[in-house]
């Protein structure tokens, strides 16, 4: 496949091992992009009221897992009156490349958004595989 | 002027919000199977025993690019939720998170006083707090009388 540094999307089946304790709570997939640049990718997933300390990112063997908790604003005994969206935990899992250094993968949230680096390992240059013509 | 019942008042806000769809259709970038295929952003209205509190979901944006502002008992927040760092289009593999201009517009009971209205931002959550007004009095309407 050409392009093999995507990281991929894994299945909604494969939630986390170590699930929230107590009540059920939603799991959403949350929207993410993912670009190139000069050093590798960067990958932004919209994580609204996950902070932190509520973050959970990790990298085994070649999948990178996010799962955030969220923080609810309201209060407990506060009523809904109106609701477009349901509180729930984000869940997101992806298979990196060989082309990723995973030691040197880092990331950081800005306001609900978290932003992971992920650089390219230095690899081999390509080697030129000559065509004899019959 | 807003009527803003409570019980049924809820159906003035879907009305303002079909027409803000109607005014913006073709913005809001729609995802099928992530949960933003709606307005952007969502937003919740919970009552607590004094105040509303309306929370919206504005990931990525920061409290100096929207505006929130009322008037004549609408509340309106908007702005625009930018590309990250101005990264040209071919460099996308992904491209799952909304972007562009929105706008949300509210009708606030009238029993809010507006005054005392305040917002908070945190971790891409806003909070707006809707102080309850205190209870109303029937205001009496003087009635002039006819010329004839």
């Amino acid at each position: 496949m050409a392009d093999e540094l995507i990281p991929r999307p894994r299945s909604e089946s494969e939630l986390p091992s170590r699930k929230p304790a107590s009540s059920p709570r939603l799991i959403y997939t949350p929207p993410i992009d993912i670009f190139d640049t000069d050093d590798g990718l960067v990958l932004h997933a919209d994580l609204p009221g996950v902070s932190t300390d509520t973050l959970e990112l990790q990298v085994q063997d070649n999948k990178l897992t996010l799962f955030g908790r969220v923080q609810s604003p309201a209060p407990p005994e506060a009523r809904g009156v109106h609701r477009e969206y349901e509180e729930g935990d984000y869940f997101r899992s992806f298979i990196l490349s060989d082309d990723v250094d995973h030691e040197r993968i880092s990331a950081r949230m800005s306001n609900g958004v978290l932003v992971v680096t992920l650089p390219r390992a230095a690899r081999p240059a390509p080697r030129r595989i000559p065509i004899d013509s019959q | 002027m807003p009527v803003f019942r409570w019980g049924n008042a809820w159906e003035a806000f879907r009305d303002l919000e079909r027409e803000m769809d109607r005014l913006l259709r073709g913005v809001h970038a729609s995802i099928p199977g992530l949960r933003f295929g709606r307005q952007y952003p969502p937003l919740n209205l919970y009552e607590l025993e004094d105040e509303y509190l309306i929370t919206a979901e504005l990931p990525g944006t920061r409290p100096d690019e929207f505006e929130l502002t009322i008037a004549n008992g609408i509340l309106t927040m908007k702005g625009t939720r930018r590309d990250p760092e101005g990264i040209p289009e071919d460099r996308f593999r992904r491209q799952e998170r909304f972007r562009g201009e929105w706008q949300r517009s509210v009708s606030v009971p009238e029993r809010v006083d507006e005054e005392r209205l305040s917002a908070e931002f945190s971790n891409g959550v806003l909070a707006i707090h809707l102080p309850k007004a205190p209870g109303g009095q029937p205001r009496q309407i003087p009635v002039a009388e006819g010329g004839e």
